[in-house]
């Protein structure tokens, strides 16, 4: 009996601790994942330039190809997304060596000429923060996996800890003691949400396994890691180049030809090696319905549009691996499953939230003894990330509207926007009385979210983003009532005091 | 994966989740005020289960065996959270609201399986 005990005890202190030291990053890779859920609408509102027309993709690809060839001839590899509803612009990307730099543009499909669209990184911007956090990507990914697997530890240790998951499963007493009802707020975000934490926790590793685990492949292929891509049924395996220039047929001729085998637009061409005379374009087409995330792929030769080959029939294992990234992108979700998906994820947020603060609401010091160090700084993490993170993300959106269109290096000054906000935000919230900290630092961000249907009917008013700017005004009505839930803590214990005198 | 069949799953297993919740003595009494009768618990039981497996036929149904389940699992976090949001803040609609909900997830049936 006392041994179960000891393994609880254990075990909820390992919950304890390992939640709060990833607590914050965690929260940031939360709320950025789940706003990656709606990245295409995200982009498109922070491009409202780009109209929803969709241009013909053959005519779109030819003039890109123009464009990359007068860009850099001698490129490793360029990339091309023709136009479609979700990004009616075409996107290029170019780059000389497999490590990058990625050099990125925007194309008009009609002129082939860079878009004259407002610079930003929209929805992408929160994405690569979600698994990079603006970091080197290499070192953000290894930051992120390490975050996760420590979420992992805290999850599984989050079940064995909670005593009463079943009966406890619809408890949330908010009229007894604040320690009581941020447990209670926990453990129902946590445990009604739990089968989407598992799942997104580990299928956001498996996402990562190639670079956390990659020593299988390395053993096996012997460093030549391209084959086991081709053998997997992940790739079209690759051809040396040929060492000499050559002429490439207008690339909107090979999309014309993708178009014609499979009548489906491609989503992006890769040329690699283009101006060698054995350049391949490989075309890859849109996920066919299902949970897998694997993408079609077709590869012709530059030169002569003949086809080289097409992606292999994918093992078991592969599709295994396909099905758990698609879980975790959710791309074949339509729009109402989306929103489930979108729901878990704050809530996932939420239960990292609610366990921070709740690490400072049971560690309280009772009466009038001053509060430690460590309290004090978690406090000011918790204000600085929970608040503060919300914050960079309404002044993110806002300066997509309010800065000039033309100001250089514009998408730069957005996301420069975003991190101000939050340092600001951070650095305030430190600085409120104790007692009124959480509603000040909460409805900072939820005026910053209030203000954007305002400002983007001011600077752009377009009906077409009406659902958004809703979306918006909701985010930021839930921030308000967030910061009036936790204005009101004399009440509640008024009403807790009640509440017991009742019960006795 | 339509709306009404999503709508369906979510409605079923509300009325599932809110009979389970009300088999649960401390929640029994703050939406009955009454203390549970030792019978009633084993109805409100079989209700409520029975209430998560049509939830499940209906998302297994209306989107096949593949997405049938995610939606499934998903709808069951949005229907919980309304029965939880419910008992913390409304205790006394939540029978009135797990009873309508049957008739509605009636009326979604038709709706649900024209694919």
């Amino acid at each position: 009996m006392s041994r179960s005990k000891s393994v609880r005890q254990s075990m909820a202190w390992l919950h304890t601790w390992s939640g709060l030291v990833v607590g914050w990053v965690l929260f940031a890779i939360f709320v950025t994942g789940t706003a990656s859920y709606y990245r295409p609408e995200i982009s498109s509102w922070m491009r409202p330039e780009l109209s929803e027309a969709v241009s013909d993709p053959v005519a779109a690809a030819t003039s890109a190809g123009a464009f990359l060839r007068k860009t850099m001839p001698d490129a490793m590899g360029w990339s091309v997304r023709p136009p479609n509803a979700e990004n009616p612009a075409v996107e290029v990307y170019w780059w000389q060596s497999p490590g990058g730099p990625f050099h990125h543009a925007l194309l008009d499909p009609s002129t082939g000429e860079r878009s004259k669209v407002r610079d930003s990184r929209g929805g992408d911007f929160l994405y690569r923060f979600h698994f990079e956090l603006n970091l080197p990507p290499i070192w953000g990914r290894w930051i992120v996996s390490a975050c996760a697997m420590v979420l992992l530890i805290a999850l599984v240790t989050g079940i064995v800890t909670h005593r009463r998951i079943f009966a406890d499963f619809f408890t949330f007493r908010r009229d007894r003691s604040a320690q009581r009802g941020w447990l209670d707020a926990h453990n129902v975000v946590g445990v009604l949400a739990l089968p989407f934490h598992l799942m997104i926790v580990y299928t956001g590793l498996v996402t990562l396994s190639s670079m956390l685990m990659p020593w299988p492949v390395l053993t096996a292929y012997q460093g030549n890691g391209l084959r086991y891509y081709a053998e997997a049924g992940l790739m079209i395996a690759g051809r040396p180049p040929a060492g000499r220039p050559g002429t490439a047929l207008p690339l909107g001729e090979i999309v014309a030809r993708a178009i014609a085998a499979t009548g489906q637009t491609p989503e992006v061409v890769m040329v690699s090696g283009p101006g060698d005379a054995a350049a391949t374009v490989t075309a890859y087409f849109e996920e066919p319905p299902g949970l897998a995330h694997l993408h079609p792929q077709i590869a012709y030769d530059a030169a002569t549009g003949a086809e080289i080959g097409r992606i292999g029939e994918a093992g078991a294992a592969t599709r295994t691996g396909a099905v758990m990234v698609g879980l975790h992108e959710a791309h074949f979700a339509a729009a109402p499953l989306r929103l489930l998906f979108f729901l878990c994820g704050l809530m996932g947020a939420a239960t990292v939230a609610t366990g921070l603060v709740l690490w400072t609401v049971a560690r309280a010091p009772k009466g009038a003894d001053p509060d430690g160090f460590g309290l004090r700084l978690v406090r000011v993490l918790n204000l600085g990330t929970i608040a503060g993170l919300p914050a960079g993300l309404g002044a993110y959106l806002l300066a997509n509207r309010l800065l000039p269109v033309d100001l250089d290096g514009r998408a730069e000054w957005e996301v420069r926007g975003f991190f101000a906000a939050w340092i600001l935000a951070a650095i305030a919230s430190a600085l409120y009385p104790r007692a009124r900290a959480w509603p000040l630092a909460l409805i900072v961000p939820a005026f910053a979210f209030l203000a954007i249907p305002g400002v983007d009917a001011l600077t752009v008013g377009e009906v077409r983003f009406l659902g958004f700017d809703a979306a918006m005004a909701g985010l930021g009505l839930l921030l308000a009532v967030g910061a009036r839930l936790t204005a009101r803590p004399r009440q509640n214990r008024t009403r807790a005091i009640l509440h017991r005198a009742a019960e006795a | 994966m339509t709306i009404p069949a999503l709508v369906l799953s979510l409605l079923l297993g509300f009325s599932g989740f809110a009979a389970l919740a009300l088999s649960l003595d401390r929640h029994h009494r703050a939406v009955f005020r009454t203390p549970m009768r030792g019978k009633r618990v084993g109805g409100l039981r079989a209700v409520g289960w029975a209430g998560l497996a049509l939830s499940f036929a209906a998302a297994v149904a209306s989107a096949g065996w593949s997405f049938g389940p995610v939606q499934w699992i998903g709808s069951l976090t949005g229907s919980a959270l309304a029965v939880v949001a419910l008992i913390a803040y409304r205790p006394t609609w939540l029978r009135a609201a797990a009873l309508a909900a049957l008739p509605l997830a009636a009326l979604d049936l038709p709706l649900a399986l024209l694919r």
